[in-house]
């Protein structure tokens, strides 16, 4: 045999034994139960997707569901060491919780590097903290992508050529819209939420070219002057809650109510969650069906890079058992036993969910699967570039007084709108918190 | 006090407090019978128009298809909703039964009799009534995870006491108080206290503890707070904590209507039972 | 005869105090840990991050809550909140009571309809309250557009959130007075009724001297009750409102949550809960004073 065939049958000899190595390798074997506690989203899949594992890697998954503020519930688990092994956490909660020693980074994956390299690597890049990738890819998605509800936008006279290329465009849009005759065209994305009016600001500023701490030394970057982000952003807000050009109850909203406002057609324009321009199309879920569509990249992004990954807790544990939980974290978070991204397709065909896997995004279900939910096909190219667009605030997220800024902010926020706060003292407030967090934390 | 007056009068107040009392419970739970993209409606719709039970067979797990042919599936949380279900269900009837069996006894000594340290048990009590839960959640947590309890109905059962115990107690004392004074009769006619408790005063006070009874068993069957810490996620979940997931992340309102529904129904059936004592109750002329 | 008497007396007094004390113990010294623990934290500054670490701090996290601007505004909205919902729970459990005092057809089914409202979760109240009054879902809204206005209603608004909250703890705890109540009245003899209509008297005559008397005691027990209760609460409004808009309903209660479980200010969140205990037992002890006193020394 020639050297060429001689190499391909060794590469190939290789692929099996790696192939053989990995699906052995998945299989739970010290007996122990693994505890795998999620959020309230499609429990029905998780459950599936853990009993698979259960029948076809042996395996003694336990899954429940966490109901309720759900990063609280966590920590207090893991400050008790309770029986928790593999959790979700959005990033900037899993910088904290390893910050508090609670959680085993997926550096200690055997196979990290095949991972980390079928990962995109601006998502690579936000998932690490302090030089480890800290959890595996459960969904990426860009939180606040300019939604439009076509249906009105249409009955208002504007064709697509008229879509806003940036916020300033939008909002002078919102006022026209109002002399049109429609009071509300906007719904803001200022409800109750832990990722809601604090997230607005943060994608708002970012959208518009700013940055709100240093991605390295969190040292916070907000200027006061007229023409820069934060102050535009803050008094764009001021305007139009003084006008009444939205809806005060927003501010009260949780997750269900804010879709519920939106799907009921009353809207024109609302950020809103990528994938649930899926749920905005449906029949059974939505007045807007058909009509729900997004505004493009046109030189401006739209929204933040919201995402989730699978961790490891770092409880006490026999080495055999941390090992399983090791496997089912693999199986789950990255290939299953043939090699398949199979939990990470899964989400996509369900939900739309995207995820950090260039394997799953770059597949041709994937691409079909995008295709029937949205409206119109020309929207699909327009999604895949606002996605890759999506701005990360590193800043902000990737230190451990995240949730504790984000809590402030939101309460900041919310007393500047109702109180029809000083712009300029807000910002330096909001500079002053950011300094105080660093040093309390010595940063 | 002449009849027509009085009764157009009487049936306008019937009227104003079932409007008062079931407005609220009809207003969410006609979502109940929407779809999801019903209650998306706006204006919101005063009553439904295409009612469907779709959502209480969701709830359980079970698909339904709608007239017009799209299938609402059945529910992820189904597994979690029975479970809720049962657990709650054991939680209130051991809680309702130990309550009662400690504070009719208690309330009644203190309603009644003089002893040693009355007003500082009192205290105690008024005390336990009045803590907050939230001011207790972490230790309490804390304290079960070192004991074991915690995502235990036993544990649960425990927390659940420290509330209606208390309180029972509290509400019952004033009760008991205030039945006529039949001790010295009884003793003229030769009963010992604990008989006179248990011959006299337990049927004369027969609605106090059928309202004790209905008390402890909702103070346990809607337990949040501690439910919410304790339980949460594990095999020991109770209802109120498995429905409130419907809110987050993926909301189906329907879900949540449908179980909220169910959440009401067993509470509703014990005060159904429960409130004829106070009804049928005989006017005794204690003195005769 | 007089000796064996009083000797059975106290074995019997000893026998029912024997059942139920143990039970009492045990449960105050299972709330006790708890207390004791949150004591010892509210005297230390608690931190998780770097290690854990808890540094004894004296007063400093009590003097510190009780000039914490929030913490003032938390007290204010709790104690209007609190006024509000007992107000309104007493007078319409009262009258709940009254119109349940009646004869009537399928009373079996009414009395079980008004307590439907206790017997739904303070949880479920929360959601339903808040579909109720807010302006995308609320009645408010149905009613306007049904009579032409074509405006939504809103009153989860700053102004009004408050009173929304009274309103819905009032309808959750309503049926519970009026229960007890309605088991007071029930003890009120007929005869009583019959005599003051041959003094013919007026009717708020009857009410204020043969109905209200026997209800007093209640009426001071519930209120009391009804102030406990609406100081602890917190799922009601963390469901409703999440303390909002913005901060207008966060109660005592949801500022200790979010310092306790957002913040994981542990030590401080501990000092304010106790600054909460001080205010619940203050007021039942204001009440008894003020209004208990009188109807306990009252045979």
């Amino acid at each position: 045999m020639n050297q060429l065939s001689m190499t391909v049958a060794g590469a190939t000899a290789l692929a099996l034994i790696n192939g053989a190595v990995q699906a052995q390798s998945l299989e739970a074997e010290s007996g122990e139960s693994v505890y795998f506690r999620g959020w309230q989203y499609k429990t029905d899949i998780v459950q599936d997707n853990v009993d698979r594992y259960n029948d076809e890697q042996s395996g003694k998954v336990d899954y429940a569901t966490v109901t309720g503020d759900y990063p609280a519930l966590m920590e207090q688990n893991l400050i008790a060491g309770a029986e928790l092994d593999v959790l979700y956490a959005n990033p900037s909660q899993a910088g904290r919780y390893f910050d508090g020693g609670w959680i085993m980074p997926a550096e200690e994956l055997d196979n990290i590097d095949a991972i980390k390299a079928d990962m995109y690597p601006n998502i690579l890049e936000a998932w690490t903290y302090k030089g480890k990738l800290l959890g595996l890819s459960y969904f990426v998605s860009t939180r606040g992508v300019m939604h439009v509800n076509l249906k009105k936008y249409n009955e208002l006279g504007y064709t697509d050529a008229d879509f806003p290329k940036d916020w300033d465009a939008l909002y002078d849009q919102l006022y026209e819209m109002r002399d049109k005759g429609l009071e509300q065209p906007f719904l803001p994305h200022w409800l109750s939420e832990w990722y809601g009016i604090s997230w607005a600001f943060d994608f708002e500023v970012m959208n518009r070219g700013g940055e709100i701490a240093d991605g390295e030394t969190h040292v916070p970057l907000l200027t006061t002057d007229a023409d820069g982000p934060a102050y535009k952003t803050l008094e764009d807000w001021k305007r139009v809650w003084n006008d009444g050009l939205v809806p005060e109850e927003v501010l009260t909203y949780n997750e269900s109510s804010y879709i519920d406002a939106y799907a009921s057609g009353r809207y024109v324009f609302s950020p809103q969650q990528l994938y649930d321009l899926e749920t905005f199309n449906r029949e059974d879920r939505s007045q807007i069906a058909g009509h729900a569509s997004l505004l493009p990249y046109q030189g401006q992004s739209w929204g933040l890079l919201d995402s989730a990954v699978y961790l490891m807790t770092s409880r006490e544990r026999a080495d055999a058992h941390t090992e399983d939980v090791k496997r089912f974290s693999n199986w789950y978070g990255y290939q299953n036993h043939e090699s398949e991204v199979f939990v990470g397709n899964r989400w996509m065909q369900e939900s739309m969910l995207f995820s950090g896997y260039k394997s799953v995004m770059e597949s041709d279900a994937a691409a079909e699967r995008m295709k029937s939910a949205l409206a119109r096909e020309e929207d699909i190219p327009v999604v895949l570039e606002v996605y890759a667009n999506t701005p990360y605030p590193k800043g902000i997220w990737s230190v451990v007084w995240a949730e504790e800024f984000n809590s402030w902010l939101k309460e900041t926020l919310q007393d500047f709108l109702q109180d029809d706060g000083d712009i300029v003292e807000t910002i330096e407030a909001i500079n002053e918190q950011i300094t105080d967090l660093n040093a309390k934390y010595n940063l | 006090m002449t009849g027509d007056k009085a009764t157009v009068w009487s049936r306008l107040a019937l009227l104003v407090v079932l409007l008062w009392t079931l407005l609220p419970i009809y207003w969410f739970l006609k979502n109940a019978f929407l779809t999801p993209d019903e209650i998306a409606r706006f204006p919101p719709p005063l009553y439904p128009l295409e009612p469907t039970p779709a959502a209480f067979f969701n709830i359980f797990g079970i698909d339904y298809t709608l007239v017009d042919g799209t299938v609402r599936r059945g529910s992820g949380q189904a597994n979690q909703i029975i479970r809720g279900l049962i657990n709650s269900a054991i939680v209130s009837a051991v809680v309702t039964a130990v309550t009662l069996l400690v504070v009719l006894p208690l309330a009644y000594v203190f309603a009644r009799l003089d002893f040693a340290h009355k007003n500082k048990l009192l205290f105690a009590i008024l005390l336990a009534v009045a803590l907050p839960p939230v001011s207790t959640l972490i230790p309490f947590y804390a304290m079960y995870i070192q004991l074991g309890l915690a995502g235990t109905l036993t544990g649960l059962i425990i927390v659940t006491l420290t509330i209606t115990i208390p309180f029972v107690t509290w509400m019952l004392i004033g009760f008991f108080r205030n039945l006529p004074p039949v001790e010295r009769l009884a003793l003229i006619d030769g009963f010992s206290r604990f008989e006179t408790f248990r011959k006299i005063i337990l049927p004369l006070g027969k609605s106090g503890v059928a309202v004790a009874a209905v008390i402890a068993f909702l103070f346990a069957w809607n337990e949040y707070t501690y439910a919410l810490v304790l339980v949460n996620g594990t095999t020991a979940n109770t209802l109120p904590t498995a429905i409130s997931g419907f809110l987050f992340q993926h909301p189906e309102p329907s879900h949540l209507a449908a179980s909220l529904a169910l959440t009401i129904l067993p509470p509703a059936l014990v005060a159904f039972f429960l409130q004829r004592h106070i009804a049928d109750m005989n006017l005794v002329d204690p003195v005769r | 005869m007089k000796a064996t008497s009083r000797t059975a007396e106290l074995s019997n007094l000893q026998f029912s105090l024997l059942l139920a004390l143990p039970v009492l113990v045990f449960l105050l010294l299972v709330v006790a840990y708890p207390l004791g623990y949150a004591l010892w934290m509210s005297f230390h500054e608690i931190v998780f991050f770097g290690g854990y670490k808890a540094t004894f701090v004296g007063f400093d996290n009590f003097v510190d809550v009780l000039t914490d601007k929030k913490f003032q505004k938390s007290l204010w909205i709790t104690i209007r909140f609190t006024v509000e919902s007992v107000m309104l729970a007493m007078v319409i459990g009262l009258l709940l009571a009254l119109v349940l005092n009646r004869p009537m057809r399928f009373g079996g089914l009414v009395r079980t309809l008004v307590i439907l409202p206790w017997c739904v979760s303070l949880y479920g109240t929360g959601v339903m309250f808040s579909y109720l009054a807010k302006g995308q879902t609320g009645i408010g809204t149905a009613l306007a557009f049904a009579f032409g206005i074509n405006d939504d209603v809103n009153f989860v608004n700053r102004d009004w959130v408050i009173e929304v909250l009274a309103i819905g703890n009032a309808w959750n705890m309503a049926p519970l007075v009026a229960f007890f109540l309605l088991a007071n009245l029930k003890t009120i003899p007929r005869r009583l009724y019959d005599l003051a209509a041959i003094d013919r008297m007026s009717h708020v005559e009857v009410f204020r001297n043969v109905t209200l008397p026997p209800l007093r005691f209640t009426l001071f027990v519930f209120t009391c009750i009804t102030t406990v209760l609406s100081m602890k609460l917190f799922d009601f409004i963390f469901v409703l409102s999440g303390g909002g808009p913005g901060t207008a309903s966060a109660t005592l209660t949801y500022r200790i949550y979010k310092e306790s479980f957002k913040d994981l200010d542990l030590g401080y969140g501990a000092a304010m809960s106790f600054m909460l205990l001080a205010l619940i037992l203050g007021s039942t002890f204001l009440l008894y004073f003020l209004w208990g006193r009188r109807e306990a020394s009252t045979p």
